[in-house]
């Protein structure tokens, strides 16, 4: 009984492997998607123009000078761009992050108290996911007014649901698990086994839902500004800036496409890192 | 002769995993005859479901293979071939039987359609084939879905289903071990009736030398990718040549191991050293190694002891150490045996509620105990034998308090909870805590500091055989043996009055369960723990027991002192296990 075994290297990261395992397309997925982060952080500063002052004439096509072009009053395209990747992104996340938390602590609750506070729980969820989230998420903001805030709380209140039923179920899955019911028998309960046992392993699924939805709010969001919810007139947010210059798409190009194009590059990106995280994650 | 109708020539497997390219295999070279069975013994990660997966060209793609050499079975070349010939092979030269056969098995398919399915163009009576696997009721069992089918019917059906194309080799990867003993005896008959029969070759990969000695004509004993030593199996048996076969028969415990002393075992796997290429790959855990095992490679040689070959500059000396083994002290008479109950389970019953008949029909409901009475002394030791089904494991869940019984007593001296060694080690841990933090989860109500709960972690693992160091590891850094320590350690960081093994063995390969019986055998003495060892395995039990209670559908049939009562067992359930149980020296006994 004398025979000690010695402790393995422990593993290092490996890029190659990392590469391998998530695929090189979704590598670039998740690459870009910490760059849009970034530029959406430093935004301010990235503008080569001030994004609310006419700098040259109105409708000057993309050039060397302006990259985008400028729009209808010579403010700079490129500019108001990237200032609109902040407007759309940082909410987007912001929503995301917010959404995740309520319905990862609202899962947490009613998969480890089971029984009738599950019961309820889960009827409560379940009223929001029938209901048509879009639909009501306009109906909502329509009723409180247009404006950022607004706009991102009428997502959130239908967002967060469908990760109360994934943390839910994935409780649910864990605490049948051996390792669970070894903890129980080694006297861990109450808040220490539902933090450390339990929790911890509703992240990878909660987290691989959450970049997949990414794309979801961002589109959702650019579509509430499309339609006139979003923000005020003079913000450069994506989907306000093409659907006021829609009636432009065939004399002044630019003005609808660019934008447009943005939001569709971010949230391919995102999809594009969502499935990469679902690949490392499963590999593990 | 008859032409071979495998030949395997210098084949090695290189596969990835995580970025690190391993040698799985390294210079395999093997021939079968037809009807020949051959058994591929090793621990596991010897390599040896490898070279199934290689003969059937089935390598995971993920992890990258490199295979050089060659594979011919039936004068067809399996390396390299392309995929629509490895199909072709796979329908009609080599199948496969699976330790899962539920896993092989279609759910969603009748048995009949997936045998029709699977004979492809040949007309074959599908009916007749499940009969002569000895299936009862053949038009029934066609009819049926695999979750109608027992374990063992199942593992008949694929049977059936491998054998009835006549494939010339049929590579079985521990086809019995998830079945009851009683079965196991009678699947590997019929293996060998039909290979014989239908001059199939067989592939038979174990980690037991007895059921390859049963079985087999041959044995290949494999240790890190290398042959070890080939021979025919009676002489591997009765004289190996090679000290790792020398070992793993020393390690085996049957119903004539000395029960007084611990059982011999292996030395424990270590990290293998780097520069293995020249070197014996067995060197660094033999223990008559000598300058020049490190210095070169052992080609395989003829064995001294018998017509075989071995990899062994010295075996020679293998005998020797074979005379040597055994030797340890035996265990101390522990003198905490007193009156005093430990665990008194008292008329206990327990019933589960199933599903229903049909779709409006009551529940229906099953009862896996029926009164059972069963009391554990103070620093006593009781097995509890019974084979799947037979509520073993409700008992012990029972005694755990992870369950209440419906109706009866349960009774526990101790204000320490019963601790409980799971049978799946490695899933019995949380895989994203370090091994100290779930150690020390036992310690908590004792309100230590840091400094002193970190002492007692180490000290439990050093108990338990493990590098104090490894309390900063996770559960994946670890081995499976690793494991099954730390799942111990946690048991007895805090000496429970009574510790309750859930089939702590049942997954491990010989060499692991001696050491893992040698472990829980000398921990309940030391620290005065009482015991209830769940197992089906009567050898097991036999050893580590003071007491054996044979548990056969929800009532304990028998009960009394291990050796009295394979000696002369009562109930009949017991008789049929004793006479299950694989001898290594049947042949020579009858």
């Amino acid at each position: 009984m004398t025979e000690v075994a010695q402790a393995p290297a422990t593993a290092r990261f490996n890029g190659r492997e990392f590469l391998r395992r998530v695929g090189w397309l979704e590598s670039i997925g998740i690459v870009g998607v910490g760059l849009i982060t970034l530029i959406a952080i430093f935004a301010p500063w990235l503008t080569p123009y001030d994004p609310q002052l006419r700098v040259a004439e109105a409708y000057l096509p993309p050039s060397a000078t302006n990259w985008f072009g400028t729009d209808e009053i010579g403010r700079d395209l490129f500019s108001r761009v990237v200032l609109g990747i902040q407007y759309t992104w940082l909410p987007g996340l912001a929503v995301i992050v917010f959404s995740l938390l309520l319905g990862a602590v609202i899962g947490l609750i009613a998969g480890a108290a089971g029984g009738k506070l599950d019961l309820v729980i889960q009827r409560i969820v379940e009223l929001f996911l029938v209901l048509p989230s879009t639909l009501i998420a306009l109906a909502v903001v329509a009723a409180l007014g247009p404006g950022l805030l607004n706009t991102m709380i009428a997502i959130a209140i239908f967002w967060w649901p469908w990760y109360a039923r994934i943390s839910r179920d994935e409780i649910r899955r864990l605490k049948a698990r051996p390792h669970v019911e070894a903890a129980r028998v080694a006297g861990v309960s109450g808040p220490r086994l539902l933090l450390r046992y339990l929790l911890p392993g509703t992240v990878p699924a909660l987290l691989v839902a959450a970049t997949l939805d990414v794309a979801n709010i961002v589109m959702t969001m650019s579509l509430m500004s499309f339609l006139g919810l979003g923000q005020p007139a003079p913000a450069p947010e994506l989907g306000a800036m093409t659907s006021r210059a829609l009636d432009s798409l065939t004399t002044y190009w630019w003005l609808p496409i660019l934008p447009a194009a943005l939001i569709f590059l971010m949230c391919f990106l995102a999809n594009l890192a969502g499935d990469g995280i679902r690949g490392a994650v499963r590999g593990a | 002769m008859t032409e071979p109708v495998l030949v395997i020539d210098n084949l090695s497997v290189t596969l990835s995993r995580d970025g690190r390219a391993n040698r799985v295999l390294d210079g395999i070279g093997l021939s079968a005859a037809p009807g020949e069975i051959i058994a591929l013994v090793g621990e596991s990660g010897s390599g040896k479901s490898t070279i199934g997966l290689a003969l059937q060209g089935l390598l995971p793609r993920d992890s990258q293979p490199n295979v050089t050499g060659s594979i011919r079975i039936d004068g067809v070349e399996i390396i390299g071939a392309r995929d629509a010939q490895l199909r072709t092979a796979r329908r009609s030269l080599v199948r496969a039987v699976s330790q899962d056969p539920m896993g092989s098995l279609n759910p969603t398919m009748t048995i009949r359609r997936q045998m029709q399915e699977s004979a492809g163009s040949a007309t074959i009576s599908i009916t007749d084939w499940l009969a002569r696997t000895g299936l009862a009721d053949p038009e029934r069992i066609a009819a049926s879905y695999p979750h109608r089918l027992s374990g063992g019917q199942r593992q008949r059906v694929l049977i059936a289903m491998s054998m009835m194309v006549g494939p010339k080799l049929l590579i079985a990867d521990e086809p019995t071990t998830a079945l009851d003993v009683t079965i196991q005896a009678q699947i590997l008959d019929l293996l060998r009736d039909l290979a014989r029969e239908q001059g199939t070759a067989i592939l038979f990969v174990t980690h037991d030398l007895s059921v390859a000695a049963s079985f087999a004509d041959r044995v290949l004993v494999l240790y890190a990718g290398r042959i070890a030593e080939i021979g025919a199996v009676r002489d591997v048996v009765d004289a190996p040549a090679h000290p790792y076969s020398a070992g793993l028969l020393a390690a085996r415990f049957d119903f004539a191991s000395d029960r007084l002393r611990p059982l011999p075992t292996l030395p424990v796997e270590r990290a293998r050293p780097p520069n293995v290429e020249s070197a014996c790959a067995y060197a660094h855990r033999c223990p008559m190694a000598e300058d020049d095992c490190r210095a070169k490679r052992p080609p395989l040689l003829e064995a001294p002891t018998h017509n075989g070959t071995v990899a062994c500059f010295h075996a020679d000396k293998t005998a020797q150490l074979v005379r040597q083994s055994g030797t340890a002290a035996p265990w101390q008479v522990p003198d905490v045996q007193g009156t005093a109950i430990a665990l008194e389970l008292f008329e206990v019953s327990k019933s589960f509620i199933g599903g229903r008949a049909s779709l409006f029909g009551p529940r229906r409901t099953q009862q896996v105990l029926k009164s059972v009475t069963l009391s554990i002394k103070q620093g006593e030791c009781v097995a509890l034998v019974g084979e799947s089904g037979s509520g073993k494991s409700t008992i012990l869940r029972i005694a755990a308090g992870l369950l209440a019984p419906d109706s009866g007593d349960v009774s526990r001296v101790d204000k320490v909870t019963p601790q409980v060694v799971f049978q799946d080690a490695v899933s019995a841990l949380t895989p994203w805590l370090s091994i100290g933090e779930q150690i020390g989860e036992r310690l908590r109500p004792l309100r230590l500091t840091a400094t002193e709960r970190r002492a007692r972690v180490a000290a439990a693992l050093e108990l338990v055989g493990l590098d104090p160091a490894l309390m900063h590891a996770l559960p994946s850094e670890l081995s499976g043996g690793q494991c099954q320590r730390a799942v111990v350690a946690r048991a007895v960081v805090v000496p429970p009055k009574l510790l309750l093994c859930d089939e702590p063995i049942s997954a491990m390969d010989v060499s692991l369960a001696a050491t893992t019986l040698n472990l829980l055998g000398d921990l309940r003495r030391r620290l005065g723990m009482a015991m209830l060892f769940v197992t089906h395995d009567l050898a097991a039990a036999r050893i580590v027991a003071d007491r054996i209670a044979v548990l056969h559908a929800g009532e304990l049939v028998e009960d009394g002192d291990p050796d009295a009562l394979i000696a002369a067992p009562r109930a009949a359930y017991t008789r049929a296990l004793i006479a299950a149980m694989p001898k290594l020296h049947a042949e020579a006994g009858q």
